[in-house]
């Protein structure tokens, strides 16, 4: 999914606006009060009593429907209240198997067929393969209205129901006895087990939807099929889970309470955090002026995600329209002292994210290197008479840095317009915008020149960020389409072998790092923090911890 | 008046560029066209508009566009209180200190003490609350780790907001009450009434401190009205569930209904609490007679 840079698009509102002042108060606070201890951990480290979890998800969600929202936020809760067919690795974020045992694919990965568990639902109804069909269905009915829909247009009819142009039964999925449930694919999709853990495919409880319209997912109506139960929904002040006695795999649920607290304003955040009034927070919160103090302790949880930052360039407009100029403004720019400044990113040159899909022979983009960024300006026509490089004859006025406006993007974005003019000699304007206003102008490829742009992968695969280039619009964002890299990565798919399917997508990649439509500037590590008395809940490439894992460590001998 | 102000809202949101849909993954066209029937976003304009004003008037904003099956009376009802509680609890801390520490101040003119309580108004007005609240949570939520830093629950949870937030008008009814004071101190009427050889005590709390306090009155109406519709800056530094952090959201996130709702709601409490001014200067000053 898009990611706004803070991934938290409202936070900095306020703050962007606020002088020093406070963020030196706040930097203060950092050093008075911890510094000195040389504590291992950051703040007041006290267990709370019992098993119960304090955690900051991120905003107020939008829905407690699977179907209906699409942010991390919700689904940093969906997965305590809804099961999926797979759920994900605590670790790793690979599926592993939930509602359902065990899986199998068919010849060239076109049809799956997965197996249930016996299992119930909060109200004691057994989960059967009819509640998965009844589920998918609605999800695509035109009439919720669901934007993530798309994400099961892998599935036969489901586009075409969801556009309005077919019907509920033609969409293939299939109820083959009570506890079978079989997908029927439009193409192959190896990575299908790993999509049905999203949100979108869990399963949902029919009783209450029919009965309770869109209160349904009230305290007083909702029935879940996860480890907890919605107990308590406050808006914009707290939400409670509590434990769910009739989920199958109830007995190794350890936590008996979880608090949701929905808050956006990082600082907040970590003013929580420190008095020790949470126990864990969401990603990118830490800024990064205080990311050294935080490695010195065992709170700050940092490794790298399957995410990218990365700049869209306007392949239909000059100057970006000639490649070489694609090229030199990507290899002008020293990612690895843009990793340096920001702490805790890593250099990325290609469009997959580093560290991420072990045996991915990821291809190797264009590296840093002035000259020969130099040397394709010049080629491309901006010299003086004497054939040397002359930054005044680039039609600058052509060229701006468009970003939304939040403060890590504002420190990229600039990191990025002085290395231009240090390399290139050229000074690019920035222009930051509001989130929406900024997306709105981005997809219809108004902006000049080069637009800020950041990815997560919606399932382990690295499919989920090449696919991007698989249509003209949406979120390409470049205008950028080439068939041979469209049918490269389709015959990928096509590959039931895996190392040969690896191999056949980094090709596709490699087609893409050579048209350099984007300049891939980062893989974004996770950075959040989470007391050390929380156990069972890990930095994963995701950031969605599946509750049924995380416990509270009352020892301090096994901290 | 609610309605010309709710007109001026809508044309504004619609002007706005994006959607409460925009966001997050481009959306193919047949999805958008789902949302766009689903909410009525594809009939002509002046349906919409129509449904807004009707809407205005039956004080029924329908439900919220962000928040699926939230209507936005219901978020009303529910956020109204939080934001009327912490400006209600504010506005009392700084009429109470700030009308004592202004009377004080006028009666002592020129002393060490006036000076002194002035200097510290000058600093609560200049002191802007988002480095305020800060400061107080630096102090009490971080170093001392007696007070919450940040959310909404008991008691102890408002000490910090309601301070943040009562620190600017305490300084302004400080001065304000000062000066009021001075000026009806030297009055012919309370020179009458001293002459008459009534008590000082008498003086002040039965004659002066009525026309002295006028200024703070006036102020008391808007600033009332404001405080009680929520306080954006220290809602948000505190994460408190009140109006203003959802005003803040609601327009991020184009949240029609919603914005309309609170908008509207604002505007009324704004009329009632000048209409309240003006009644209470007729109680309090017989001059004003209508």
């Amino acid at each position: 999914m898009v990611i706004d840079g803070s991934y938290r698009s409202t936070e900095s509102f306020l703050y962007m606006r606020m002088p020093g002042l406070l963020a030196a108060a706040v930097l203060l606070a950092s050093g008075c009060t911890t510094q000195a201890d040389n504590s291992p951990y950051f703040g007041k480290t006290e267990a709370p009593e019992g098993q119960v979890m304090r955690y900051i998800a991120g905003s107020e969600p939008e829905s407690l429907d699977p179907q209906v929202s699409s942010g991390q936020p919700e689904a940093r809760l969906y997965v305590g209240l809804y099961d999926g067919l797979t759920e994900y690795h605590p670790e790793t974020a690979v599926a592993i198997p939930s509602l359902a045992e065990r899986w199998e694919p068919n010849h060239d990965n076109s049809e799956f067929t997965f197996h249930l568990r016996a299992a119930q639902w909060s109200n004691g109804d057994a989960i059967t393969a009819h509640d998965f069909v009844y589920s998918l269905r609605r999800g695509l009915a035109p009439q919720l209205a669901s934007r993530i829909a798309y994400l099961a247009y892998y599935i036969k009819g489901a586009q075409a129901y969801n556009e309005g142009k077919g019907k509920a039964e033609d969409v293939g999925i299939e109820a083959v006895d009570d506890h079978t449930v079989r997908y029927r694919l439009t193409q192959a999709v190896p990575y299908f087990p790993g999509l049905v853990a999203h949100q979108f495919f869990r399963p949902i409880p029919r009783k209450a939807i029919e009965a309770h319209g869109q209160a349904w997912t009230q305290p007083a109506n909702i029935v879940t099929s996860g480890p907890f139960i919605l107990h308590t929904w406050k808006p914009y002040d707290h939400l409670i889970f509590v434990r769910n006695p009739r989920y199958w795999d109830a007995a190794n649920v350890k936590l008996d309470r979880i608090i949701f607290y929905p808050l956006e304003i990082a600082t907040t955040m970590m003013n929580l955090f420190k008095a020790g009034r949470v126990d864990g927070l969401y990603n990118h919160i830490p800024p990064a002026a205080w990311i050294d103090r935080l490695r010195l302790t065992t709170d700050h949880m940092d490794k790298p995600e399957a995410a990218i930052d990365y700049y869209q360039l306007n392949t239909t407009k000059p100057p970006m329209s000639d490649i070489r100029v694609r090229k030199a403004f990507n290899m002008a720019i020293d990612k690895a002292g843009l990793a340096a400044y920001q702490r805790t990113i890593k250099p990325l040159t290609a469009f997959t994210p580093e560290g991420i899909f072990p045996g991915y022979p990821r291809p190797i983009g264009d590296p840093f290197d002035v000259q020969r960024a130099r040397a394709l300006l010049v080629e491309a026509g901006y010299r003086d008479a004497g054939g040397k490089y002359d930054p005044s004859k680039f039609p600058i006025a052509e060229v701006e840095l468009t970003y939304n406006t939040t403060e890590r993007n504002r420190e990229i974005a600039e990191y990025v317009q002085a290395q231009w003019k240090q390399n290139l000699g050229l000074t690019v304007p920035l222009k930051n915008m509001e989130w929406k206003t900024f997306l709105d102008h981005r997809a219809k490829l108004e902006y000049k020149g080069v637009a800020r742009s950041g990815w997560v992968g919606d399932y382990m695969d690295p499919n989920t960020f090449l696919e991007l280039f698989t249509t003209r619009t949406g979120d390409n964002g470049t205008g950028w389409y080439d068939q041979t890299f469209v049918d490269t990565l389709k015959a990928a798919n096509r590959e039931t072998d895996p190392a040969k399917r690896y191999a056949m997508m980094a090709q596709a990649e490699k087609i893409l790092l050579d048209a350099q439509p984007v300049i891939p500037l980062a893989t974004t590590s996770t950075n959040w923090m989470k007391k050390i008395y929380v156990k069972g809940m890990y930095a994963n490439p995701v950031t969605i911890h599946p509750w049924k894992f995380v416990y509270i460590e009352h020892d301090p001998a096994k901290w | 008046m609610v309605l010309v102000v709710v007109s001026v809202t809508w044309a504004l949101i619609r002007l706005a560029p994006g959607n409460f849909y925009t966001g997050e993954k481009a959306l193919p066209p047949a999805i958008e066209q789902n949302l766009r029937e689903r909410y009525g976003l594809d009939r002509p304009w002046y349906v919409q508009y129509g449904k807004t004003l009707s809407n205005t008037v039956r004080g029924d904003f329908g439900m919220s566009l962000r928040y699926q099956g939230q209507p936005v009376n219901a978020i009303l009802r529910q956020a109204v209180p939080v934001s009327a509680t912490l400006g209600l609890l504010a506005y009392l801390l700084a009429l109470a200190v700030g009308i004592v520490a202004g009377t004080y101040a006028a009666l002592r003119q020129n002393t060490r003490l006036d000076h002194a309580s002035m200097a510290i108004a000058m600093v609560g007005i200049s002191v802007p609350n988002f480095v305020l609240g800060p400061g107080l949570v630096l102090l009490f939520g971080l170093t001392w780790y007696v007070l919450p830093p940040a959310l909404w629950g008991g008691p102890a949870h408002l000490v910090l907001p309601v301070l943040t937030l009562s620190a600017v008008y305490m300084a302004y009814i400080a001065r304000l009450s000062r000066s009021g004071m001075l000026e009806v101190l030297r009055s012919n009427y309370i020179r009458t009434a001293r002459a008459k050889g009534l008590p000082e005590r008498q003086i002040l709390f039965r004659h002066a401190l009525r026309g002295g306090l006028l200024p703070v009155v006036s102020f008391s109406g808007p600033a009332l009205a404001l405080l009680l519709t929520g306080t954006v800056v220290v809602e948000r530094i505190f994460a408190l569930p009140g109006l203003g952090n959802y005003f803040i959201n609601a327009n991020l996130n184009r949240d029609e209904p919603l914005i309309i709702g609170i908008v509207a709601f604002i505007s009324i409490v704004v009329l009632i609490f000048n209409l309240l001014v003006d009644i209470a200067y007729g109680l309090i000053d017989p001059r004003v007679r209508y």
